[in-house]
């Protein structure tokens, strides 16, 4: 198919598929390291093909790697023929390549990439492994900021886009951010709490009493008979600390059935929970929670690699940085009811928060005490779950208390019921069938310590530390009632 | 309403005896029996007429170019946004905010009629607005909370609550 002889055709093509046929000790060099320091140097680097634009005797690539990429350059020469360029620009996007080049320093900070000081300049470049040519959707688009969209005309992806293909999405550098801060926060909660002197425990998933209330539970077959997914490991945790666990936590599923479609809402997302005994107050247990949480928030912020993800994804998604005092503000639920008021809600004493409710009231507090994390005490015993103490002065009030981030709730708790008779009276009080309930019960018969606890939804938090405005952003493959796959 | 609105006029501009309403039409539109002939009728004729008789005309406007934007307000009472449509509600307040940017009342630097009755007209509208919106809407919501104040204009209507301080700020969240 040529005119002349391809003198470099040894130096690029697409290779037999990789089978492991043979062990190459060649070290490939992170695009992260593309610096400076290494102009000059030859050496191998396997990225994908971000983009690729020919101009005559030239074709100029990006390569990229998770959140990094670098410009690299084939260009007709000594090393690299007419052939051999032309082949390089019709490597189809997302490819994975392997390219041997040399660093060259560039006068001109190239902006677009995150590698700006350096080019690489390929001798060698062969295909690994191929991408079909038509994506399902462009990377470009899909870190494009939305006002940017609208208006200079140029696309955007939607979520749903986004959803359907989510191994794709999943390769933007702002997908790759938004986790592996997620994963950030997970091990925060498990270092800090470790550390504090807690116990990791696992707990079944399948069982046999819907905890929550029979309303949203998912049903599963279970041989002869039927069994349940679990709303969340509330009663497991108990369990654990009247076996003497004291301070446990886990990490695992929550599978809750609510045909919610909103933006914050997932049939089936990641629960951080908590349960430890105290001495005398529960409060002992809410300043653990809410000092956990603030170590999580300073972790982020202060850890190097968690600014820069940070950063990456306010460029997409800007949004103010997370504030909170310490220690975390406390507020009970009488003066939350006064504030709301003040601003012209009209609401009963003991009447639940509703939703806008409680955006206003992050709101207010915000505005206040300059926070965007607190915690709200004493709320109101009727509108909280069966095993909820209630106050000790006021049998209207509970020893319960919700956590909000940006005004958004994070986490619900309390101080829980540790005698079988009251938790038989408010079981009932709450036409629970006792039945269902009869071994989570027999557990506080043989003398369970005073406890309390609660639990957060990772996805929740990450959207909210980072100022997000969709839960499933933060959910790598989400559920929800309208969502099963991938 | 309407008849309800001329009742707490009335009083607001020191009437001692109510005077008697009857209404007209689908839209109950207020007539007044006069002595002197020919009944008055509609809202903003019998509210002119409370406000000369009351020895107020300044209410009205002072000045020949006043008097004209009062009636203009007043109209607009009347015309545009009695019984608008849910869709229009926004354009409208978006209008009356922009208007009143760099206005104290309807009139310009004068507590005029068209203030009261533009009160009364947009209260029940103010009344359903979320923190956001009536924030969305400063001046408006400045205009309203000055003239809900105004000794004498409240009579039976609730009291709107009108925060000082800003919570939705320029950011995102």
């Amino acid at each position: 198919m040529t005119d002349e002889d391809d003198f470099a055709e040894d130096r690029y093509g697409v290779p037999p598929m990789l089978q492991s046929q043979a062990r190459l000790d060649r070290v490939l060099v992170r695009v992260q390291d593309l610096t400076a320091e290494k102009a000059g140097q030859l050496l191998w680097v396997r990225a994908r093909i971000h983009t690729s634009r020919a101009k005559g005797k030239q074709c100029f690539l990006v390569l990229r790697q998770q959140q990094f990429n670098v410009q690299a350059l084939v260009a007709v020469g000594d090393r690299a023929s007419k052939q051999m360029v032309k082949f390089a620009a019709n490597i189809t996007k997302e490819s994975i390549v392997d390219v041997e080049g040399v660093v060259r320093k560039v006068e001109q900070k190239i902006e677009s990439c995150t590698q700006q000081d350096v080019e690489l300049h390929i001798e060698r470049i062969f295909v690994v492994s191929q991408a079909e040519p038509r994506l399902p959707l462009q990377l470009e688009d899909a870190v494009r900021p939305e006002g940017e969209g609208d208006e200079e005309g140029r696309a955007t992806v939607n979520q749903d886009t986004r959803l359907d293909n989510r191994v794709i999405d999943l390769r933007t550098t702002t997908s790759q951010a938004i986790f592996r801060l997620q994963s950030g926060v997970c091990q925060l909660f498990r270092d800090t709490l470790t550390s504090k002197g807690f116990v990791e425990i696992q707990t079944p998933k399948i069982i046999s009493a819907a905890s929550e209330g029979g309303a949203n539970v998912f049903t599963v077959s279970y041989f002869k008979t039927s069994a349940y997914l679990a709303q969340s490991p509330q009663l497991y945790k108990q369990m654990c600390i009247c076996a003497d666990f004291d301070k446990v936590f886990c990490v695992g599923p929550v599978f809750r059935a609510e045909d919610s479609n909103t933006h914050r809402h997932l049939t089936e997302f990641v629960g951080l929970d908590i349960e430890m005994t105290f001495n005398y107050h529960y409060h002992e247990v809410v300043e653990s929670i809410a000092d956990t949480m603030v170590q999580i928030f300073k972790g982020l912020r202060d850890r190097y690699e968690f600014q820069t993800e940070i950063q990456t994804v306010n460029k997409q998604y800007p949004s103010e940085p997370f504030k909170f005092l310490e220690p975390t503000l406390r507020l009970e639920y009488w003066e939350a009811v006064a504030m709301l008021r003040q601003a012209g809600v009209e609401m009963g004493d003991e009447d639940d928060l509703s939703t806008p409710n409680e955006k206003l009231l992050g709101r207010l507090v915000k505005e206040k005490y300059d926070t965007d994390f607190y915690v709200l005490d004493k709320y109101p015993l009727a509108v909280r779950p069966f095993y909820t103490m209630p106050d000790p002065s006021n049998p209207k009030y509970s020893n319960s208390y919700d956590m909000f981030m940006r005004g958004e709730e994070i986490l619900s708790g309390a101080q829980r019921v540790h005698d079988a008779e009251l938790l038989t009276e408010r079981a009932l009080h709450h036409n629970i069938d006792l039945e269902k309930i009869k071994a989570y019960i027999d557990s506080f018969r043989f003398g369970a310590p005073p406890h309390a606890g609660g639990g957060i939804g990772l996805e929740r938090v990450t959207m909210l530390y980072l100022g997000l405005h969709n839960v499933r952003q933060t959910s790598m493959f989400p559920r929800d009632p309208k969502r099963l796959t991938p | 309403m309407a008849l309800m609105e001329l009742a707490s006029l009335e009083k607001s501009l020191g009437f001692k005896k109510a005077n008697k309403y009857s209404t007209q039409g689908n839209n109950k539109t207020p007539i007044l029996q006069s002595n002197k002939g020919a009944p008055l009728i509609g809202l903003v004729t019998i509210a002119s007429h409370l406000v000369q008789e009351a020895a107020q005309p300044e209410l009205l406007g002072r000045t020949a170019e006043q008097r004209a934007v009062v009636r203009q307000w007043l109209e607009y009472r009347v015309t545009q946004l009695d019984g608008c449509p849910k869709e229009d509600i926004r354009s409208i307040l978006k209008e009356l905010n922009q208007y009143l940017e760099d206005k104290v009342y309807l009139a310009g630097s004068d507590f005029t009629l068209a203030d009261i009755l533009l009160y009364y007209g947009v209260h029940h509208i103010m009344a359903d607005l979320s923190v956001q919106e009536k924030e969305q809407h400063m001046n408006l919501s400045r205009w309203f909370d000055h003239i809900q104040h105004y000794p004498g204009i409240r009579q039976h209507l609730p009291l709107v609550v009108v925060l000082r301080n800003r919570l939705y700020t320029g950011g995102h969240h």
